[in-house]
């Protein structure tokens, strides 16, 4: 294994430990890692492989079964080129590259069973700030060896058994990406400290295009853009914070929280990034500009189960091509 | 976005995200709410509801974790997820009321100051027209309160250290500041768990590891608890680090 920028294991995350004030982590773009895991027939839950960008790496010791999905590269064996949302069957010896692509940044690499990490306080993900979790609480390093979860689900096993061989095999199906995918529109819900803000601020803040500046990494990203003015110099005592949570510091300027921010703050809180548009958000790159659409908690919220319905049935579906 | 409700509610609810419900209790940092919100902390993980996850305290605030997929599905009243846990948390007050006091521990942190453990004990104490032993004196005589952790896993926001101990960041931030490092910033004092930068004037270093993944509380310090800092020696020091 080669790993390029920057290389994780990740999961769906751990909530558990939020108020010792252990970062949530996971993918970034969770849509992504769960399609990846469900095209390969786990659960959509299970560790994968995060790339920042291209330019890794990775050899199959074994015959192994992987899907991929995300933005920001093309995997490639030699010049074949695997197809993403799908499942690939690749016989042991083959070295997979991933090539750059300009549709996003983050890359996602699941192998039936899920990767081999242990559970650490509930979850596979890599916390780096608290070096736990993942692949000995770290980024992935050159030389690194990963193996997957010995335990197979049946529709694993079928897929594995549909397409083992000689030769490297993918089925004729794909997953369709998510509606939206690659927009640049991120729907937002007020946050509690919305109106500590003057009209002109929040004008600017839902019609300007804002830019990711290259303070951008996984625990947040500093937005370029027109700064926001406030009211009254309230302070806010420091309370919990979500990834998608967006931030006004203290020169006005906006920092959208992403996976491994912090648990709790102390700036105000301008508003909440939908929670369904933060795949969209995890493959953004510095100099990315975005806009940002107001809308209700509500329709957040039905977004939100629309889309946890969606990728329950898509497992049925996988199951159904089998 | 407040939720409705029957009686004088002791909090406002408020949206956080799709899968969270942040119930703030006022606006200052006092005693008072802490022990408000350590009633009520109490009282959800007695009687959680369908679908709750967590909680995560802060100064004024507790925010309170949920699954939606499994809010909606329960049985609880309400059109949408918002409401259905607004509406029973704000039923879970009585509750919470009647939750007896529960007092956090009492934990002792043995600290070593000064010297290489606490390179800014002298400025501390130049700053603020004391002898490097009063500062000690004065860090060491007082009982903290947790009032939330944040930050960095298992930093420990504490109130009530002495106004005479007050003292500006540091210009510059250090690039790494040793885990257990015990410093002062404004008028706060606390103990990094990590290794981490920082700006605080480092006073002294505990040798207890306020934060390890290993264990089944992997943070030492929870809202609520009181705090109280010993004094050690050097040797005392390492024989910590040996034993560890």
């Amino acid at each position: 294994m080669n790993p390029g920028l920057l290389s994780t294991v990740q999961d769906m995350g751990r909530r558990q430990y939020l108020s010792q004030a252990v970062p949530v982590s996971g993918a970034m773009d969770m849509a992504s890692a769960r399609i990846a895991n469900i095209a390969v027939g786990n659960a959509g839950d299970e560790a994968v492989i995060e790339f920042t960008y291209a330019a890794a790496t990775f050899t199959a010791e074994t015959n192994i079964l992987i899907s991929y999905a995300g933005g920001g590269a093309v995997l490639k064996i030699d010049n074949h080129i695997l197809l993403a949302n799908r499942p690939v069957f690749i016989p042991a010896g083959n070295t997979v590259r991933l090539v750059n692509d300009s549709s996003g940044s983050r890359t996602y690499l699941a192998i039936a069973g899920g990767w081999n990490v242990p559970v650490v306080l509930g979850s596979r993900s890599t916390c780096l700030v608290a070096a736990l979790g993942g692949y000995q609480g770290r980024a992935l390093q050159v030389g690194d060896v990963l193996d997957s979860l010995d335990q197979l689900s049946p529709i694993s096993k079928k897929i594995f058994d549909a397409l083992k061989g000689e030769q490297i095999n993918q089925p004729k199906w794909t997953i369709a990406p998510l509606p939206g995918t690659g927009t640049k529109t991120i729907r937002v819900v007020p946050g509690m400290e919305f109106t500590w803000f003057n009209a002109p601020s929040i004008v600017n803040f839902l019609s300007a295009p804002y830019q990711l500046s290259m303070r951008s990494n996984r625990m947040g990203y500093h937005l370029e853009g027109p700064l926001m003015q406030r009211y009254a110099a309230k302070e806010l005592l420091s309370t919990a914070v979500v990834p998608g949570t967006i931030q006004v510091t203290g020169n006005g300027g906006l920092v959208l929280l992403m996976a491994d921010c912090q648990t709790t703050g102390g700036y105000p809180r301008i508003a909440q990034v939908a929670a369904v548009d933060m795949p969209l958000c995890g493959q953004l790159k510095p100099g990315d500009a975005i806009n940002f659409k107001e809308i209700s908690r509500q329709e957040a919220e039905i977004l939100y189960l629309e889309q946890e319905q969606y990728l329950h049935q898509l497992t049925y579906a996988v199951q159904s091509k089998f | 976005m407040q939720a409705p409700n029957n009686f004088q509610s002791s909090f406002t609810a408020h949206y956080l995200s799709e899968y969270a419900v942040t119930l703030e209790f006022g606006e200052e940092i006092s005693e008072d709410l802490l022990q408000k919100i350590s009633r009520f902390n109490t009282a959800i993980h007695q009687y959680p509801f369908s679908g709750f996850q967590t909680t995560v305290p802060g100064y004024a605030t507790i925010s309170v974790f949920f699954d939606p997929v499994l809010v909606i599905r329960s049985g609880l009243p309400g059109q949408d997820c918002f409401t259905k846990v607004a509406d029973y948390l704000t039923g879970l007050q009585q509750r919470a009321i009647d939750q007896d006091v529960k007092s956090g521990s009492l934990v002792t942190i043995p600290v070593c100051y000064g010297n290489i453990y606490g390179p800014d004990l002298d400025e501390v104490a130049r700053v603020n027209q004391l002898t490097a032993l009063q500062v000690i004196e004065l860090h060491s005589s007082a009982v903290y309160k947790v009032f939330m952790i944040g930050f960095v896993p298992g930093f420990a926001y504490l109130g009530g250290m002495n106004s005479a101990l007050a003292n500006p960041r540091k210009l510059s931030p250090r690039p790494a500041i040793a885990p257990g490092s015990v410093g002062i910033a404004g008028k706060q004092t606390g103990v990094y768990p990590l290794q981490t930068p920082g700006g605080w004037q480092i006073i002294g270093q505990t040798p207890l590891k306020m934060f390890a993944a290993t264990r089944a509380q992997p943070s030492l310090l929870s809202a609520g608890d009181e705090v109280v800092f010993k004094p050690i020696s050097a040797s005392e020091f390492k024989q910590y680090n040996t034993r560890a």
